[in-house]
């Protein structure tokens, strides 16, 4: 049950439909500064990382205002990609959020403690909404094919005549009229001409020359612009036709959401101290506690973020940040595991890399033994070829790959460092956003050929690469 | 499309008729005066199914005739834009062909068949498919979809299309 494909999806159509989507009004001049075209992708990148998300630190974290982002949520919510829920609440209400957020350590947690008012404000939530963006984007792509290929088959359009020896016009429904008992041909009421049908083009010459040639050439734009499309949405259509029998995922509504998701953190992280208070004293969510027991489930629900999850929960006990060949014997590797290993280099390699080595020498330092040197290198070297096997298969196999290295990679690094606490690896803060709108950015002008993602992700494997056979 | 509606209409009865039968009379008239008409803003009066009410009547001067005004259900058909009609042709030529769907006559012009289909002229005109799997001549029965109305006040005339999903010969009448 994995939300990579969807998020694929999104990424897909946001590139093809909402690329030159500016919040300017089209009267104001368009001025290099003030143009924000593509702002819109940039939105929905960044939605694609997250679950609920309130407005206020979705503009924070872009370095938007947030009328701005306002305007383009409500642009989506028109196009029904988005959900959104406001609600007046106290700064207890935000905390129910922050919580849940917490717990599924998806979005940022600093800055919330010192918006402590006892004022309400209504605040706004956002989230993708899987299953109607499917939906959206097939009736999306659906009407465009029908429109042009109706007006390109002259589908639903009244047959016109024309007689060339008076030049009357008649249309199919003064059929019955025209037609005549000698022959099979439509005949003139006035001067007993044959009839001829207006699109016949050679026939019609002297008649309606400039008309027809107009006509013709709308015909070649129109057979040009099917074709165009038909191309460029050619990944649009593949990624929709990949996810059409997977599960959608599916947040639920706000409530609903913060409910489970801060008791499925709980359940995971085995902390329940510093969320119940606020929790219980609110009686928001309902009763959080009985569910304690389903909430294993829950976890597999959120996909990625379970995942992580799992990884800052082991990540907490040792307190410090495991080495990679480590995950990669003892674990069940996922892709997303691999990704955000693969990216850990990446970003900031020089800082990534005495960590490493560090941890490396103290184990051989403290065992101080050949042999168990020895094991180590063989089986990091085993784990090493079988990483390498998994890639390529993974390569081969999915693009959605691709995806995962821009969303979880770049928190990874920016943990490091902000230099906190390593178990918090999926805390987007404020250092991530110039990531954030770089890709996007990047990829904006490229339309929507997001194949290229890939080959950033080979790229990036090949760098993890390098920085182990340094170490070894 | 088939509607079930109520129409009233003044019923001018000839003094003959007056007596203990003026009732059915009055009834087997106005079947005989409006079954089959066609108005542009009902449809086809297809059949009446009962009477509402026979109002008072007004005799007329010099005449004796008697003006009944007469409420009654009736069964109308009118084509709408849009709508899937079956019609047998009833004439096949180079310019596409007519059908009849009940009342209503419907002509399909050469280009609203589908490319593939071929005219063939001769002794019995029809249009054929170049594997001469389907062929449309006079007496088959098409599916097709109305496009355009023509309605005036005593006479609707449709257009329709067959070059598109599901619509095409429905009967062969030389398989049948």
């Amino acid at each position: 049950m994995s939300i990579e494909p969807f998020n694929r999806l999104v990424k897909l159509a946001a590139r093809a439909f909402y690329d030159d989507v500016t919040t300017k009004g089209d009267n104001q001049p368009k001025t290099g500064r003030g143009d924000n075209r593509g702002i819109a992708v940039v939105v929905l990148d960044a939605l694609t990382r997250r679950q609920w998300v309130r407005e206020e630190d979705l503009a924070k974290e872009l370095k938007l205002h947030s009328k701005q982002l306002r305007r383009i949520l409500r642009l989506f919510e028109e196009e029904k990609l988005v959900t959104r829920d406001h609600r007046r609440e106290t700064a207890k209400g935000a905390k129910i959020y922050s919580a849940a957020v917490a717990a599924t350590a998806d979005t940022q947690m600093g800055g919330k403690e010192g918006e402590e008012k006892i004022k309400l404000h209504t605040h706004s939530y956002c989230c993708l909404d899987y299953a109607q963006i499917y939906d959206v984007v097939r009736y999306r792509m659906h009407r465009m094919k029908k429109k042009i290929k109706d007006e390109l088959e002259d589908k639903n359009t009244v047959q016109e005549y024309v007689c060339p020896g008076c030049g009357k016009r008649y249309n199919a429904l003064d059929a019955l009229r025209l037609v005549s008992l000698e022959d099979e041909y439509f005949h003139c009421e006035r001067c007993n001409g044959e009839l001829v049908a207006e699109s016949d083009k050679l026939a019609a010459q002297d008649v309606g020359d400039g008309d027809d040639n107009a006509r013709r050439r709308r015909r070649e734009k129109l057979k040009d612009m099917l074709q165009k499309m038909e191309v460029q949405l050619k990944p649009l259509m593949e990624q929709l036709n990949r996810v059409k029998d997977m599960p959608i995922p599916e947040f639920g509504s706000l409530q609903a959401w913060e409910a489970r998701a801060s008791a499925a953190g709980r359940a995971v992280n085995g902390d329940s101290g510093s969320n119940d208070p606020s929790k219980n004293s609110q009686g928001y969510g309902g009763t959080p506690m009985p569910f304690l027991g389903e909430t294993k489930v829950e976890v597999a629900f959120s996909g990625l973020d379970g995942k992580e999850d799992v990884k800052s929960e082991s990540a907490s006990t040792s307190l410090k940040v495991l080495p990679p060949w480590m995950i990669k014997q003892g674990m069940n590797l996922t892709k997303e595991q691999r990704g955000e290993v693969k990216q850990e280099s990446k970003p900031d390699g020089s800082s990534a890399q005495p960590e490493f080595s560090d941890d490396k020498k103290s184990t051989v330092e403290n065992d101080d033994k050949k042999k168990i040197q020895d094991e180590y290198l063989k089986a990091y070297y085993a784990a090493l070829y079988k990483k390498q096997q998994e890639l390529e298969e993974a390569a081969k196999k999915q693009q959605e790959l691709s995806d995962i290295p821009l969303a979880t990679g770049l928190s990874d690094s920016s943990n490091r460092q902000v230099g906190m606490k390593a178990k918090r690896d999926d805390n987007e803060g404020e250092d991530d956003i110039d990531w954030e709108e770089a890709p996007a950015a990047g990829n904006t002008t490229e339309s929507y050929k997001v194949n290229d993602l890939n080959v950033e992700a080979e790229e990036s494997g090949d760098d993890e690469d390098d920085v182990d056979w340094e170490e070894g | 499309m088939f509607f079930h509606i109520v129409l009233e209409r003044n019923m001018q009865l000839h003094p003959r008729h007056f007596g203990r039968n003026l009732r059915e009379n009055l009834v087997s008239k106005l079947m005989k005066d409006v079954e089959g008409t066609c108005s542009g803003r009902h449809g086809f009066v297809v059949a009446i199914t009962g009477i509402e009410n026979v109002g008072k009547g007004l005799i007329r001067d010099g005449t004796g005739f008697v003006t009944f005004p007469v409420k009654y259900q009736c069964v109308v058909f009118r084509p709408f834009k849009g709508e899937i009609l079956e019609a047998a042709v009833t004439m096949v030529n180079k310019m596409g062909f007519f059908a009849e769907a009940g009342p209503v006559q419907i002509f399909v012009s050469n280009h609203l068949i589908p490319d593939d289909m071929e005219f063939q002229s001769g002794d019995m005109p029809n249009y054929t498919t170049s594997d001469g799997s389907v062929k449309i001549q006079k007496d088959s029965e098409v599916r097709l979809k109305i496009i355009g109305t023509r309605v005036d006040a005593t006479e609707i005339f449709c257009i329709g299309t067959i070059k598109d999903d599901f619509l095409g010969v429905i009967n062969d009448p030389t398989t049948a």
